[in-house]
């Protein structure tokens, strides 16, 4: 039994007692604008955040802002707390939020405006739980993560940082109960087909472009995938065309390779890319296919000492684990050989109008206490063992 | 030569920015801080004002000793929303209930008075949708930190350049610049240097509020300006820039009936102050237009003017603070 697991429990009315404090910091942190590649205004409002805290802080060369929540035991590696930064929501969408009873309402706010203002309030609920850690733990929102970002962030982190890292543990909004150990092999891809009507004959009816990647959809589908090592084709967002009566000469189509194994994201992206050279020859249109990010496969033992760890910290929480596969910041950590796990903090509703969605107030002082319950456990040493998978 | 008020008096709220300073600055000198939020209606953003306001200057520093809201009646769920965030939230009929009622913000200003307990109060809209602790410590600023300014008022972002290095926020909204300015610049030029006399957000010494009476509905912030500066003089007041603030944007028919409540207040105290000589009492109707099966129908509000007394003829409000003191 983990030295702190019967404390664990008791944490949440205390963070519950601070819950003006974390609401701000989500609020004010998640109000500002962040899609990827244009996260600094939220990155100084996080570096505000964290020197109000009273902490540490300075962005790093790539414009990650990082506080540090100081060790007792300066001979202890630091531990790790991330949340991406940037959001998929664009800047013309009105970012302020609405506090309810029991909600908060607003644009990104459970991909990853929670998580920020959770990081952001860590170095608060340390000293209101009257914690302290023999480990420095080092607070990071990641820039440039999601999408094209391709974990650019906390990777550039990384490779910066000079010391050995004990531990890490990812937050992200949603949702409380996951816990990540183990991320795919992914490549993500766009594939865009424009269609340029000559003077000439040769286009006399031009293609629809939407219909061309109608058949690249069409022929991945009948791509034959194993189960075993699982592999998935995600087809994640089609757009293209103008208006309803003319017949699209442009598209875009994205999609996301997945596989347990990293040879069959490769084989598999090399099918595609037959295929969309096929139907471009076929179709004289210009369709070429872009990769947008890749990862490779990484992953912790089930019986990890930090895995084993985050599961009592839940069952103390009454939290039923389920695991899933993460895309973000943990497959950086596990690439590295540093043990680290993904964890939500609440549950919410994500609604394609990003203005409505929202998460409940009430259930993430449970998710924070899991995060607080697991930064002990890697401070105890449950990650000190040298081995990954 | 004395350099003109609005060079003086013109402050930004970053120079208060050290609210540990500000929190000493106010022990020093024994004040306390009420925070009064007058709703109707603003279940939307009235929690998330208290949450950032307690957290930041309740919690983290002590600088503001109680929120109190106080409601002209809603109907939605604005005073539960404010109570689960721990505001002391009042019906404003419910204070001094022995008096007649009215209803308008000015009333919830008034009676704030006689529920708080601050040495000063700051005054905020409930509608403000990018709150930050800026909006209360800028205000208050200026009051804990000098001994002559008793009154502070907001101002907000909207830049005209005024040489080629200084940028200021300048100008207010349609009302102020259609109506308060040129009625200032033709009777009180003085006054013209505010720069949004009838922003929603402001402060003051309770020994100045409770001295002056309060208009209950859109005069209010007319009103009062007129009420100090003729009490006090200019000197005592300052404007904070507060940077950018968010709030709901009122058609134009609704500017139309607060722009004749604020002329109305204008000329009722230019006439007691002697300044003009009205031969009939003005009407209280304001007639507006809309068209309805392509007619264009009346639409008339009939607004009276109507006020409350300063706070301290009332023998409640004598008694309530004569015993404390």
């Amino acid at each position: 039994m983990m030295p702190h697991s019967n404390q664990i429990p008791l944490f949440v009315e205390t963070i519950k007692s601070i819950k003006e404090t974390i609401i701000t910091n989500i609020v004010l942190t998640g109000q500002v604008p962040a899609p990827t590649f244009e996260e600094a205004q939220r990155a100084e409002m996080l570096l505000e955040r964290f020197s109000t805290a009273g902490i540490e802080c300075a962005a790093d060369g790539m414009g990650n802002p990082v506080g540090i929540i100081k060790g007792k035991d300066p001979g202890k590696p630091p531990l790790f707390v991330v949340a991406h930064l940037d959001t998929v929501v664009n800047r013309d969408v009105d970012h302020n939020y609405t506090v309810k009873k029991n909600t908060i309402i607003g644009p990104g706010i459970m991909d990853n405006s929670v998580g920020i203002g959770v990081l952001a309030s860590l170095p608060d609920i340390v000293r209101v739980l009257d914690l302290s850690f023999a480990s420095d733990i080092v607070l990071a929102g990641v820039v440039r993560s999601i999408g094209k970002g391709n974990l650019e962030g906390i990777r550039f982190l990384l490779d910066h940082w000079r010391t050995p890292i004990r531990g890490a543990v990812c937050i992200e909004g949603h949702k409380l109960g996951r816990i990540s150990y183990f991320s795919e092999g992914l490549k993500r891809c766009e594939i865009e087909c424009g269609v340029t009507p000559g003077a000439g004959l040769k286009h006399k009816s031009p293609p629809n472009a939407i219909l061309v990647l109608n058949e690249v959809i069409n022929q991945i589908l009948e791509l034959r995938l194993p189960q075993r090592p699982l592999t998935r084709v995600v087809i994640g967002r089609i757009r293209g065309g103008t208006k309803h009566g003319t017949a699209a000469l442009e598209a875009r189509l994205s999609l996301e390779i997945q596989s347990d194994h990293a040879d069959m994201v490769t084989a598999v992206c090399t099918d595609i890319q037959d295929i969309v050279a096929g139907l471009a020859h076929e179709y004289h249109v210009h369709l070429r296919m872009k990769n947008i990010s890749e990862q490779l496969p990484s992953r912790l033992r089930f019986s990890h000492p930090l895995v084993k760890a985050t599961v009592e910290v839940m069952k103390r929480l009454k939290l039923e684990p389920v695991a899933l596969p993460s895309e973000s910041e943990l497959s950086a950590f596990l690439s590295r050989n540093i043990p680290a796990v993904t964890l939500g903090i609440t549950y919410g509703e994500e609604s394609f109008a990003p203005e409505l969605s929202k998460i409940r107030i009430e259930p993430m002082f449970r998710g924070i206490a899991q995060i607080v319950g697991v930064m002990l456990a890697i401070d105890d040493g449950v990650c000190d063992e040298p081995a990954l998978d | 030569m004395n350099r003109p008020w609005i060079e003086t008096n013109t402050l930004h709220h970053s120079a208060f920015s050290d609210i540990g300073a500000l929190v000493k600055a106010k022990e020093k000198k024994g004040l306390t801080i009420s925070l009064c939020l007058p709703t109707l209606n603003e279940e939307k953003t009235i929690a998330k004002e208290i949450v950032i306001l307690k957290s930041e200057l309740v919690s983290r520093h002590p600088l503001i000793d109680e929120i109190v809201v106080v409601d002209s009646g809603s109907e939605d769920n604005t005073l539960g929303e404010a109570a689960a965030y721990g505001a002391r939230t009042y019906v404003a009929d419910d204070i001094l209930p022995d008096l007649e009622r009215f209803s308008g913000k000015g009333e919830n200003l008034w009676k704030a008075l006689y529920v708080t307990e601050g040495d000063i109060l700051v005054y905020l809209d409930a509608d403000i949708k990018n709150i930050h602790p800026r909006f209360v410590y800028g205000l208050v600023g200026p009051l804990i930190t000098t001994e002559t300014i008793k009154f502070s008022k907001a101002f907000y972002d909207r830049p005209i350049a005024l040489d080629e290095k200084k940028v200021v926020a300048s100008g207010g909204g349609r009302v102020t610049e259609l109506v308060v300015r040129p009625l200032f610049s033709l009777f009180f030029p003085e006054l013209a240097q505010l720069l949004q006399p009838l922003s929603g957000e402001y402060a003051g010494y309770r020994s100045v509020f409770e001295k002056i009476p309060f208009p209950i509905g859109y005069g209010i912030e007319t009103g009062m300006i007129l009420d100090i500066y003729r009490k006090w003089g200019l000197g005592v007041m300052a404007q904070v820039d507060l940077d950018k603030r968010v709030h709901r944007n009122q058609d134009t028919k609704a500017l139309g009936r607060m722009a004749f409540t604020v002329m109305k207040t204008f000329f009722d105290r230019i006439e007691k102050l002697g300044r003009i000589t009205l031969t009939r009492r003005l009407f209280e109707e304001m007639i507006q237009f809309v068209l309805v099966n392509n007619e264009h129908v009346p639409d008339i509000h009939t607004m009276v003017l109507k006020e409350r007394p300063p706070m301290v003829e009332i023998a409640a409000y004598q008694r309530k603070f004569s015993q404390q003191k």
